[in-house]
């Protein structure tokens, strides 16, 4: 700066002094004083340099316009100002608008102000400062770092240059100009007790969590100020206190589990442990602090009352508290999450450390959640480790997601099944989803606990250990949390290899593939030509009551069918597990009912074949059985009469005729449905279920889980398709499809045993009549009349009928001879349970007709269009309330049926 | 008072006077309790390069200092 200007400074600067000190009395003190003042407020003047150059006009008006609206409510005056700045602006005289609009900023003063000045002894100058910070930065967000900072550094430059002296009178303490603002704290709060010096001494024990002469803990968490302290001091303290406070509960936390060592679980071990170094940093951290406060307290003298000296040396308590806030920060965080890990383990621990590493803004809260997260997973991830690659669950406090099941819970868990017996796959291990940490997604944690479970089930299920060690020798790495896309990229691996391995052991070492196959050609009546012989060869022993019936004569019969069809050619491995065998007896029932053929499935395939499928196999087995041997039965019967009809038959064609015709009709009818309904289960349900399986099973990446629900599929269809599973929808047990076959087969098979009957009869006619021309003959050679009176005149009527007489079916009954009483009062009965049995069967079948109709699966609704083919049955299907009204009337008929 | 009101640089009474005239008005909406004279003397030092702040603590000061020199009196 020009001496030019500096002359024009001290003469401004003295033109103001005169003006505004009054005139003394005594000259000399007078000038004495107005020089000293000159000094000084050039020296003040001199220490401020650096022009406020930067100060932006409009950025201080800004300021100026706040304040005006802050203290007086209205705008009026803001309007005001504002309508003056502009006019100021135009003017080109001045140069430092913004400097002068400062200094009178400076000097502003509001109403409220003057009344604490007037209130308060300790003058204008604190007041107007600290008025002005919290102004400019309340108001200015944006802009208040650069002002504010200005006046931090002036400050300092201003005790650093011009030690605080006093001002004109030496004796006031106050008296100087510009200080900082905790040498004017000092200055307001007068001498304190304890002093703040002692407070700092005593801060480095506080901050441990221990007790000093001023501030003790007086309980667990309460830490006791001394009294009469100022408020900002107090305050103070209550921050200092925080960090001191939470370091206590903390290291309680950590003393607490590590005397419980064994009890808690690992990744509680794990997060203490944790803990425990974050405080070994936040100790290192408070004597680093006490170093500074013990440098700082060593040029301490005894004098300085206020610290004043240790304020220079920076360390003061509010210093402090900006020095322990990151720590305290971090303390926070950890009590926060030792506060919500109470009663949580393993991964709902790790999850919530994970929620503060993730959903958390605050970078230093997201970074310190992650380095603790970085230790806290270790020992999941070693249990992830085991799990993953030797596929065992060494979990002793329980907190890994996948839990093994105890002995009971699986019994449990089967009794509530009810007949989904144990299976060491399903039930073994579960996946609890409470505990999946959130670092990983549930696909991902259903995917490690496959890899587990098919690696435990390879080694225990498929005694194939030697493979799982090899394995996890060669593929274990290290996994840790550092680097999540390996860790996945790891997961994917280990799924791919075990999946491969363990669907390569079901298909090769175990068949599983085969074992499907001989299920449906046996249980599912696949292989025809093995059926129709086993069935011709048991039929006989089969029509004897069961109690009659010995296994060894089914299992030689079984081996016969074996042996005599294409069966023989399957593998003995197969073969060796077909067995016949009979159900639980009761009493009156005959063979057919009982027989049953089993395939025996053993582990490890009844993971996919479980012993509740094996027991739907059989279901479905016994319902095609009785479908087969029905039509068996129909087809045998039909055979016999169709040669009966060339030879026996035809001779007594004009007593019996008639009915043969309607029985052959209605044989006919039942042969149909028959056959339709066998196309139907064969054709319609099982292939194209087999076929959708061999998919599934084909399919590159399936797992076993994928199979074992394919084959469910599979069986659910096949019984839901195969109408078995109609009873489960349909409203009472005895009108579900399934019931409903079943009467129509009983019908079927009392209606062919009351055609055995009939056919009976005429055999029996036929045998008689042979009888009665034998003797006409033997009495014609005789010499003799043929007929003579003694003979029946049934005889007669029979003889007549045949040569040219018109048959009249009714007549002959009445006058019925002793001899011939058997068939003769056979026949009528017979013929009414024929007609009472056709009406039935058909009755029954309008009835499954209509139900079937109005099924919602294509395939029933078509198998329903296969039936009544050409819309044979057309009258009987009708609309809804037809067919309901119709099987009421069958079910009241239907208990007088005697079957 | 005339006679001090006239230290700005020689730029035409009539301007200085107005600017003196707007800073007035503004020093009175905020209490600043400066007469024109004073205002014109730190116009003048501001424009001379003088530290706003430091003035202000100047004038402060000095207020202080004649207030008790006037309850001395």
């Amino acid at each position: 700066m020009s001496t030019h200007r500096n002359e024009r400074i001290d003469e401004g600067l003295s033109k103001l002094i005169e003006y505004i000190l009054p005139e003394l009395e005594d000259e000399d003190e007078d000038e004495a004083l107005k020089e000293n003042a000159l000094e000084l407020a050039q020296g003040m003047i001199d220490s401020h340099v650096a022009p406020g150059c930067s100060d932006d006009p409009a950025h201080i008006a800004n300021i100026i316009r706040n304040k005006l609206i802050r203290d007086n409510r209205t705008s009026d005056r803001a309007l005001r100002f504002a309508n003056l700045y502009s006019r100021l602006l135009t003017l080109p005289l001045i140069k430092q608008k913004g400097a002068i609009l400062h200094l009178l900023h400076e000097l502003s003063d509001s109403d409220a102000e003057r009344e604490t000045i007037s209130r308060a002894s300790n003058g204008v100058q604190s007041t107007a400062i600290d008025s002005r910070a919290p102004s400019r930065a309340d108001i200015n967000p944006d802009t208040s770092r650069r002002p504010s900072k200005v006046t931090v550094e002036s400050n300092d430059e201003f005790d650093a240059v011009a030690p605080p002296k006093p001002f004109l009178a030496a004796d006031r303490g106050d008296g100087k100009n510009e200080m900082t603002k905790a040498a004017l704290l000092a200055n307001i709060n007068q001498p304190t007790e304890p002093s703040e010096v002692a407070l700092l001494k005593d801060l480095p024990f506080t901050l441990q969590g221990v007790s000093s002469k001023n501030l003790t803990f007086t309980n667990e968490n309460t830490l006791k100020l001394p009294p009469n302290l100022p408020i900002p001091l107090i305050s103070l303290l209550h921050t200092l206190a925080e960090p001191a406070l939470l370091y206590r509960s903390l290291s309680a936390f950590v003393e607490e589990s590590d005397s419980a060592e064994g009890k808690s679980g690992l990744v509680n071990q794990s997060l203490s442990a944790a803990i425990g170094n974050e405080l070994k940093a936040y100790l290192s951290l408070v004597a680093g602090l006490e170093g500074e406060i013990r440098r700082a307290s060593s040029v301490l003298n005894d004098d300085d009352e206020h610290g004043l000296a240790m304020r220079k040396a920076g360390v003061t308590l509010r210093r402090c508290v900006i020095w322990t806030r990151e720590a305290t920060m971090g303390l926070r965080l950890m009590s926060a999450i030792v506060e919500a890990s109470k009663e949580k383990k393993g991964g709902q621990l790790i999850s919530i450390i994970h929620a503060f590493s993730t959903s958390h803004g605050d970078p230093f809260v997201f970074n310190f959640a992650k380095r603790l997260l970085t230790s806290v997973t270790r020992p999941f991830y070693d249990l992830l480790r085991r799990w993953v690659y030797d596929g065992e669950l060494t979990d002793p406090y329980l907190e890994f997601f996948v839990i093994e099941q105890s002995e009971e819970a699986i019994a449990e868990a089967n009794n509530d099944r009810r007949g989904y017996a144990s299976s060491v796959w399903q039930d073994k291990y579960k996946l609890d989803s409470d505990m999946i940490p959130t670092i990983m997604t549930p696909e991902f944690a259903n995917k490690v606990f496959l890899i587990g479970k098919s690696l435990n089930f390879i080694r225990y299920g498929c005694d194939d250990s030697e493979w799982v060690e090899k394995y996890s020798k060669t593929a274990s790495k290290e996994l840790s949390h550092d680097d999540y896309a390996s860790l996945e990229q790891n997961i994917d691996e280990a799924y791919k290899t075990t999946m491969e391995r363990l669907m390569h052991l079901m298909n090769k070492k175990f068949n599983l593939f085969e074992h499907l196959c001989a299920l449906k050609k046996f249980l599912l009546l696949g292989q025809g030509d093995f059926i129709a012989l086993l069935m011709e060869s048991l039929s006989s022993n089969l029509d004897r009551p069961a109690n009659t019936l010995y296994r060894h004569n089914l299992t030689a019969q079984l081996e016969h069918a074996i042996r005599g069809s294409n069966a023989q050619y399957e593998s003995q491995e197969v073969l060796r597990r077909l067995d016949a065998r009979m159900l639980e007896l009761s009493h009156g029932e005959i063979g057919w009912d009982v027989f049953t053929l089993e395939y025996k499935i053993d582990a490890p395939v009844d993971v996919v074949v479980t012993p509740y499928s094996s027991r739907e196999y059989l279901k479905v087995f016994n319902f095609l059985w009785r479908i087969k041997r029905v039509e068996f039965a129909l087809g045998s019967a039909w055979k016999k009469y169709m040669t009966g009809a060339r030879g026996v038959l035809g001779s007594v064609a004009d007593k019996v005729g008639n009915d043969w015709k309607v029985a052959r009709c209605c044989i006919a009818e039942m042969i149909h449905f028959v056959a339709q309904l066998q196309y139907y289960i064969l054709f319609q349900v099982i292939e194209p279920s087999w076929e959708k399986l061999i998919a599934s099973i084909n399919k590159p990446n399936s797992t076993l889980d994928d199979l074992i629900d394919a084959h469910k599929l599979y069986l659910t269809s096949i019984t839901r398709k195969g109408l078995l599973g109609g009873a489960a929808r349909s409203r009472q047990p005895e009108t579900s499809f399934l019931a409903q076959l079943h009467e129509i087969l009983k019908t079927m098979l009392s209606y062919k045993d009351a055609m055995d009957g009939l056919y009976s009869c005429s055999v029996a006619e036929f045998t008689r009549r042979q009888a009665a021309s034998a003797l006409i003959q033997a009495r014609t050679a005789a010499g003799k009349w043929g007929v003579t009176e003694a003979d029946s005149p049934y005889e007669l009527a029979g003889q007549l009928k045949k040569h040219g007489g018109r048959p009249t079916l009714g007549d002959s009954d009445s006058d019925s001879d002793d001899s011939d009483d058997e068939t003769d009062e056979q026949l009528p009965v017979i013929r009414a349970r024929l007609k009472k049995l056709t009406a039935d069967f058909q009755a029954r079948t309008g009835v499954l007709l209509g139900d079937l109709a109005s099924q919602s699966d294509m395939d029933m609704r078509f198998l329903g269009v296969m039936f009544s083919f050409n819309d044979f049955y057309i009258i009987k299907r009708g609309k809804g309330k037809t067919v309901v009204e119709r099987r009421s009337a069958q079910t009241g008929k239907g208990d007088e049926t005697p079957s | 008072m005339s006679g001090r009101a006239t230290p700005a640089a020689a730029g035409g009474n009539s301007a200085a006077r107005q600017v003196i005239d707007i800073l007035h008005e503004i020093s009175t909406l905020l209490n600043t309790n400066l007469d024109r004279t004073t205002l014109s003397l730190c116009v003048s030092l501001i424009e001379n390069g003088v530290n706003p702040e430091a003035l202000a603590a100047v004038i402060k000061e000095l207020r202080r200092e004649s207030a008790r020199l006037r309850e001395d009196e």
